[in-house]
């Protein structure tokens, strides 16, 4: 837990970090589930094409988005591992038993593809936004005081937590513990139930503490009414920059939607009800936008 | 076990958000329903921080070792603020580390969260059958249930949507006899897991019995 850095955050002067952080997660979301509808292999290089772009666009190093994407590449990779040699009855090429199939082949290139351009969509979000912004965003999108209070919480003390743990475990292990062999396939029994208590004690120590911070939150108004009205309404002026790249990556988004649709030639079928719902909830996102930038000015 | 980026469809992300926000609507509403809310918010948030933490924690499985989901024992102990909890934690892991995703954040803490609000109703159960177990064995049988029963059921609907969407050529006999194999599989994690929140919920109940109050 120690190694876990929330602060992503990569300064830099592009337009991707000068745009709106509402308007560029409500963006980026709708990109991320444009992607998570392709299931037609033509459309996988257009998708990370248009990803490249953006992060082309966003000027974070490469060696951001590498480093970012080892772990949970190497999950995707276990997952999707066996499927172009059990998936399909297309055989590309055989040695033995061992059979490389077409249909299997082409799912896992359709995975990897989705699950590059969206992950990577989601460090476009994180490494050009602030942590404590986007949180700001998503409460200012009707995120409820409960979530936005307990997100903030959580991750003020998730490091000190952290660290306490790390520091428990190193007093048990100071004094003896794991060091006794191991059998095969048994669980001890009495190492589980030092796990529990060491869990446990991490569970009081941190209700403990949370008892004292409600108190110190007390004194300082928590929970004393709504904020200011003058607090209230501090909203940052939205750049004609920002509505542009909002309208073209939501017009980027309809695109992929409406493409799947038409190679699939899904409009023909009975799914035509899900496309449509689809349809109009992208359409009522940017009804909303336009109407908001409007009233604004 | 958090379902990737990129594996599901479209279609059933939104559901999963659909199936969250209704979740999360229900466990507000119960939440505000309580004499002071904001009381509970800070308890509740280093609670989810520590349970975030407290998942890192492998239990030795040799020649192996597992670590623990605790989505159950989440239930057991914040009772309606497991959902939020789970919720947010889930989201921190997406960004954090990319584990999970954010298209799949509504499946994944609908996967979780919904069998540790069943796992939190098992446990407050007890008091029903005060007359036929006796205590402390009424509060471990109901922890361990809920425990390995918050495993269970996640492990079951994760197991169905991925082998149901990750490719339309499997046929549909493979299809059940994967997720009965890869579900029966996970039965001793079950048991590792029940265990261990009984382990927890006695020594919790012994030291500080406030906590189980919720």
């Amino acid at each position: 837990m120690g190694a876990v850095h929330f602060d992503t955050y990569v300064p830099r002067e592009s337009v991707i970090h000068h745009w709106s952080p509402r308007l560029k997660l409500i963006s980026l979301l709708a990109l991320m589930f444009a992607c998570a509808t392709v299931q037609h292999i033509t459309l996988v290089p257009w998708m990370l094409g248009l990803v490249a772009l953006l992060y082309g666009l966003s000027g974070l190093p490469l060696s951001f988005l590498q480093q970012r994407l080892s772990y949970p590449g190497l999950f995707i990779l276990a997952v999707v591992v066996l499927l172009p040699l059990t998936v399909g009855d297309t055989v590309l090429w055989q040695w033995g038993w061992l059979a490389l199939r077409q249909e299997g082949l082409q799912a896992t290139l359709l995975i990897l593809g989705r699950f590059l351009a969206i992950l990577t969509l989601g460090f476009i979000l994180l490494g050009t936004t602030p942590f404590l912004t986007l949180l700001e965003a998503m409460r200012s999108l009707g995120l409820p005081t409960i979530l936005a209070d307990m997100s903030l919480l959580t991750y003020r003390y998730l490091h000190e937590i952290g660290a306490m743990l790390v520091t428990m475990q190193q007093a048990m292990r100071l004094r003896g513990f794991g060091q006794r062999r191991q059998h095969w396939l048994k669980v001890n029994g009495r190492t589980m139930l030092h796990l529990a208590m060491l869990t446990g004690n991490l569970l009081i120590r941190s209700y403990e503490r949370s008892e004292r911070i409600y108190k110190a939150l007390r004194l300082r108004g928590y929970g004393y009414g709504p904020k200011s009205a003058q607090e209230e309404s501090v909203s940052p002026q939205v750049s004609v920059l920002s509505w542009g790249l909002t309208g073209g990556a939501l017009a980027c988004a309809a695109a992929l939607i409406v493409a799947e649709a038409v190679l699939r030639g899904a409009l023909s079928q009975a799914s035509l009800l899900g496309w449509g719902l689809m349809g109009v909830l992208l359409a009522v996102v940017i009804g909303l936008i336009i109407a908001e930038g409007v009233l604004r000015r | 076990m958090h379902i990737p980026d990129g594996i599901l469809p479209a279609q059933v992300c939104v559901a999963g958000y659909a199936m969250t926000g209704l979740a999360t609507w229900y466990s507000l509403r119960q939440i505000n329903r309580k004499p002071d809310p904001t009381a509970e918010i800070p308890k509740a948030s280093l609670l989810t921080a520590a349970f975030f933490v407290a998942s890192s924690i492998y239990i030795p499985v040799p020649p192996a070792s597992v670590h623990l989901i605790l989505n159950g024992l989440l239930g057991v102990v914040l009772g309606y603020f497991a959902f939020p909890a789970i919720l947010i934690g889930l989201f921190f892991q997406a960004l954090v580390i990319g584990h999970g995703g954010l298209t799949t954040l509504g499946v994944n803490a609908a996967m979780m969260g919904v069998p540790a609000l069943l796992a939190y109703h098992i446990f407050q159960a007890r008091h029903s059958f005060s007359k036929v177990v006796m205590e402390p064995a009424r509060t471990a049988l109901f922890a361990f249930l809920g425990g390995a029963l918050g495993l269970g059921i996640a492990a079951l609907i994760f197991l169905t949507l991925v082998i149901l969407n990750i490719s339309a050529d499997i046929n549909a006999n493979t299809e059940r006899g994967l997720i009965l194999v890869l579900s029966a599989a996970h039965i001793p994690l079950m048991m590792v897991e029940g265990v261990f929140t009984a382990m927890l919920v006695l020594f919790l109940q012994r030291v500080k019995p406030e906590l189980l109050e919720s």
